[in-house]
């Protein structure tokens, strides 16, 4: 479904990522793992066209996305919930919703999207009409997600959904993605919560100082000496 | 108490025109974070061309409404689209960008008003249009202050209604509060930039429109009504639209009740409010 080629990105003269390459195939989850500052988000940011690469391409679909604007690239299916929720925080919570439907494609759905939605975060329905800014954490990470889900997207590039969450409300999370893939949708996700995250991702990729330092199903990355130490803390 | 209803109606009056000039404003630096010096060229292009094609044409300023709003629209439109937009390119951060493009529409401001200057010429133009009177209260107003003032409230609430309704309304909203994420959303956000700028132009030109029925208009009047766009901006709270829209009406009636004790004090008035208000609450009545 996504596939990313020889990927470098330069924030200004640093080079932030170097030579990156993975797949995701249709209706996996596939986890992003790395300590703070290696590069995952600055990643994310490349596939969403926030950035552009300095070198590689990505193909999403059989067409090349590398170069397009954000904008061009949602309408393509590929939807971004951003790290740190990123709400339209002075907009009601169906309005914040109604945004995630902006793309042609999905404001002609967006009623019959909007009730899927409700159904999957009941509590969102009952806040309707309340400011974003007035959510609780976990709320507002609900309403995150399913701004995202209002595209109609194909792939979901979901950048720390647990961040700052209660234990009890990571484990919300955690369910949530899973029963999105059960629903067909394809995930890339960051987390820093990695056991969890390979428990629910079909494969991981290990990002460390801009590189790609280890690729693998994560029943394997559960087993490797490397994983064990740096991320598990075994 | 008559003289109150006087003073008052006087007020509102002027104070429309003032909302609609500062909403205009306001949302080109509240959501394309230009802070348009040359905001008042634009409505010293709308009241001259008014002037023209009344005077050598003779068509109605109420008609020149709907000419001169949609050419100072595809004015700032292209202007954003070239310059503003070539400058974000090459700024660093929307701090650069918020200080280079304030330098860049004061370079704009003396090329509208050159270009005018050559148009038209140093005179002070007037026409007469709309002269009937109307009583309201036992005071007497001219009609076109009226209409002045019905056309300000009218686009003010349905701009109002644009921005709380419809998608793009909800687009624009979005791309003020975090233009990277609207971007994520699916909003082609160098677009809705560019229509912010270009609709404040266009409030600004149908502004000029509504000023030239009721003021005298030359070539150098733009920097008297910025002087004012910007303290009404800043009273209402940078950015902040419905603040432009009321904070207008404020200085309007502030305006009429200083003029009705001392006519040549305006400005110095306005000028004290500005002062303390950024002493006391810098951040305007519906500012953040």
């Amino acid at each position: 479904m996504l596939e990313v080629s020889n990927i470098s990105t330069f924030y200004g003269q640093i080079q932030v990522l170097w030579d990156i390459c993975f797949k995701i195939s249709d209706g996996e989850i596939l986890a992003l793992i790395g300590a703070n500052g290696a590069g995952k988000t600055t990643l994310l940011n490349t596939i969403s066209g926030v950035l552009r690469p300095n070198s590689g391409t990505i193909t999403f679909l059989g067409q090349r996305i590398d170069g397009l604007a954000p904008h061009a690239i949602v309408e393509l299916g590929i939807s971004h919930i951003p790290e740190g929720r990123k709400l339209f925080s002075d907009m009601s919570v169906q309005e914040n919703l109604e945004m995630g439907a902006y793309i042609d494609r999905a404001w002609k759905h967006r009623r019959e999207t909007l009730e899927k939605v409700f159904e999957f975060f009941p509590r969102l329905k009952e806040r309707a009409g309340q400011l974003a800014r007035t959510l609780s954490g976990g709320e507002q990470q609900m309403l995150a997600m399913g701004r995202g889900l209002m595209s109609r997207p194909k792939l979901c590039i979901i950048d720390e959904p647990s961040n700052g969450l209660a234990p009890k409300l990571v484990q919300e999370v955690f369910q949530i993605i899973k029963s999105l893939r059960e629903q067909g949708i394809t995930i890339l996700l960051i987390e820093q919560n990695v056991r969890q995250t390979l428990e629910v991702a079909d494969r991981a990729c290990v990002l460390e100082n801009g590189r790609m330092a280890l690729e693998g199903c994560c029943e394997d990355l559960l087993k490797s000496d490397h994983v064990r130490k740096a991320y598990l803390g075994l | 108490m008559e003289r109150f209803l006087d003073v008052a109606i006087a007020g509102l009056l002027l104070g429309g025109l003032y909302a609609l000039i500062a909403m205009g404003m306001s949302l080109q630096y509240g959501v394309a974070r230009v802070f348009n010096i040359a905001h008042g060229e634009f409505i010293m292009l709308g009241a001259m061309t008014t002037w023209t094609l009344y005077t050598v044409f003779n068509i109605s300023p109420l008609v020149a409404v709907v000419i001169c709003g949609p050419l100072a629209f595809v004015l700032g439109f292209i202007i954003h689209r070239t310059m503003f937009r070539k400058l974000q390119s090459l700024s660093a951060n929307q701090g650069v960008f918020e200080s280079n493009s304030m330098l860049a529409s004061f370079g704009l401001m003396f090329v509208i008003q050159n270009i005018a200057f050559l148009a038209w010429g140093p005179e002070i133009r007037t026409y007469n249009y709309l002269m009937e009177t109307v009583s309201i209260g036992g005071a007497l107003f001219g009609a076109r202050r009226l209409v002045t003032l019905g056309f300000a409230i009218a686009i003010g609430v349905i701009f109002y209604i644009f921005l709380a309704r419809t998608r793009i309304g909800k687009a624009i909203r979005a791309a003020g509060q975090d233009p990277s994420t609207a971007g994520l959303m699916g909003v082609n956000i160098n677009w809705v930039l560019a229509l912010c700028f270009g609709l404040g132009a266009a409030m600004a030109g149908i502004a000029g429109v509504l000023i030239s029925m009721s003021y005298p208009d030359s070539a150098n009047m733009g920097q008297e009504y910025l002087t004012v766009a910007i303290i009404v901006v800043v009273l209402g709270g940078l950015g902040s639209i419905p603040g432009s829209f009321i904070g207008g009406f404020l200085l309007g009636i502030i305006g009429s009740i200083v003029s009705f004790y001392e006519p040549g004090l305006n400005m110095a008035a306005y000028y004290a409010i500005f002062v303390i208000l950024l002493l006391v609450r810098p951040r305007g009545i519906m500012g953040r």
